[in-house]
């Protein structure tokens, strides 16, 4: 006799299966990324942070190496814009690091103090709202290629401050940044900065800007703020014709 | 010893903060200006002067206190209190803030022009004593540093006077750090003496934000030969709906489209179009 197959029984069968290889692949370490923590990926030589970096072209206005991009269209350029929104700041971990090691409490120190040191940066020059509007950028920021450091002593940070299981060491890290109108996400202008400023520069605490030991990561994230201020200097410099038709245009009113 | 030195340092300060308070809080005689005349007529108060001052209050402009001391503009928390002596004196009382050209007022006198002590306070009374004297290579000096001031977009407009070698800066500005670099720029000048600042930072308020930009949109589409990659002749200064358009155009009739299109702009409460036509046209008019 010819067994039959009752439709929900098939059913549930398929329903076992799915439900098996759905509980398998959570609870599968490798296979879930750590929440806020990317990676570049083999063999690139940028993040990916920024949507294209073909338009890119070396700066001779900065030390280092430094590629940048300023929209030069009348109507949507650097000029046009006087108030900014700076981003939370991310991070990109090298490609050959154990990403398991970068602790959130590790990133979220570096982030946030480079958040910090960027509005301190810019701040004159733009000032800083929280909600997109006309004439106001969003500054995106990543840090890219931070890596595992050494294991941090417990003498190398202040009795209240909790050291870090692992450093993240900044050696290698660039900075890729983009500025885009806060309103319709058009690109206005990029950099990506490889200088090497961060050199032999690891952050073992949460408040490592107070740690003597990490004022080596201090400096480098202040510097890297400060360059981006000096590409946005250079781009508002008065120079060539365009210097002689602004001098003629003004006339004070007395 | 370290006891008796910080008892001594408690008395020293607990009589001095009084005496601190009442040096900003001693009252001052004021012209009581609009906002708009206060920043771009920086001579003497003539008649000219009052007409301006009493027109533009009329038409929105704020209330502003002028003190006849030394030019210093203050804007005062409380307008209410002078906004009906406006294009007239007093002497106002209350701490006065110079680096942001506020001041918390706290009692305002009017006063009749003959009874403001003779003094300082007179020069700026006086077209005979207060003209702009300064020299015509410090004066392009100065101009030819402010111009350059690399931050100032249309919706900046800084101006000066040159009385001596005593320099006024003056205008509004969306940064910060136009107003402070304009300082160190002109002080920085071989000759001048003193500086008052009188920039004004405006406010980013959403609302300005849309008028700012939707103004230089249509501006920028019907008088594009005025506008350039990295900036532009005709200047949009935006404050709390009010819009002032300063610099030049070169017809009448180019002056005419800035008020229209200017006005078009939604949100904008009242347009004060105060930009100079340079063209042959006006030049014969003046012959």
């Amino acid at each position: 006799m010819k067994r039959s197959h009752h439709p929900w029984k098939l059913l549930t069968g398929w329903l076992c299966v799915i439900l098996a290889i759905a509980v398998m692949t959570g609870c599968s370490p490798a296979a879930e990324p750590k929440p806020g923590v990317k990676q570049i990926a083999a063999g690139q030589e940028f993040s990916g942070f920024l949507k294209d970096y073909a338009s890119l072209k070396p700066n001779p206005n900065l030390d280092g190496e430094a590629l940048t991009y300023a929209a030069t269209d009348a109507k949507q350029n650097l000029r046009n814009y006087f108030a900014i929104i700076v981003d939370p700041v991310e991070v990109y971990v090298a490609t050959d690091a154990d990403v398991s090691q970068v602790s959130d409490e590790g990133r979220i120190a570096l982030t946030n103090y480079f958040q910090h040191a960027l509005i301190g940066a810019v701040s004159d020059a733009f000032p800083v709202v929280d909600t997109p509007s006309p004439l106001t950028l969003r500054l995106r920021t990543a840090l890219v290629g931070v890596d595992v450091g050494g294991e941090v002593a417990a003498g190398d940070v202040p009795a209240d401050a909790k050291p870090f299981a692992r450093a993240l060491n900044i050696g290698k890290v660039g900075v890729e940044m983009e500025l885009v109108d806060s309103k319709t996400g058009e690109r206005i202008a990029a950099m990506v900065d490889k200088a090497n400023v961060g050199a032999g520069a690891e952050v073992g605490a949460a408040q490592f800007s107070r740690v003597q030991k990490f004022a080596a990561a201090r400096e480098a994230f202040d510097e890297w703020a400060s360059r981006v201020r000096m590409f946005l200097d250079s781009e508002h410099e008065i120079k060539g014709p365009e210097a002689a038709r602004t001098e003629q245009s003004y006339q004070p009113y007395e | 010893m370290k006891t008796v030195s910080l008892i001594l340092c408690a008395v020293l300060l607990l009589y001095s903060a009084p005496y601190v308070a009442m040096q900003d809080e001693v009252p001052f005689p004021v012209y009581v200006d609009s906002d708009i005349c206060a920043r771009l007529m920086l001579g003497p108060i003539t008649t000219a002067r009052v007409d301006c001052s009493v027109q533009t209050h009329k038409d929105g402009s704020n209330p502003v206190l002028v003190r006849l001391d030394d030019n210093t503009v203050f804007d005062p928390n409380k307008p209410k209190l002078v906004k009906d002596h406006v294009g007239g004196f007093g002497e106002a009382t209350g701490e006065v803030k110079v680096k942001s050209g506020t001041m918390k007022l706290k009692n305002f006198k009017p006063l009749d022009r003959k009874d403001i002590p003779e003094g300082p306070s007179t020069k700026l009374l006086d077209v005979r004593t207060y003209k702009a004297t300064g020299n015509a290579q410090l004066h392009e000096k100065i101009r030819h540093e402010l111009a350059m001031i690399a931050y100032i977009t249309t919706f900046d407009f800084i101006s000066f006077t040159l009385v001596g070698n005593d320099v006024i800066l003056t205008g509004w500005t969306v940064r910060d750090t136009n107003r402070s670099d304009a300082e160190y720029r002109v002080k920085k000048i071989e000759g001048v003496n003193k500086v008052t600042n009188n920039i004004e930072i405006l406010p980013l308020g959403g609302t300005d934000m849309e008028i700012r930009a939707a103004a230089r949109l249509a501006l920028q589409r019907n008088l594009s030969t005025y506008f350039w990659s990295n900036g532009s002749d005709i200047k949009i200064i935006v404050k709390n709906g009010i819009v002032i358009l300063l610099g030049s155009v070169r017809t009448q009739q180019d002056f005419d489209i800035a008020t229209i299109q200017t006005n078009s702009v939604s949100f904008v409460f009242h347009v004060f179009n105060l930009l100079r036509v340079t063209g042959p046209e006006q030049k014969e008019k003046k012959g």
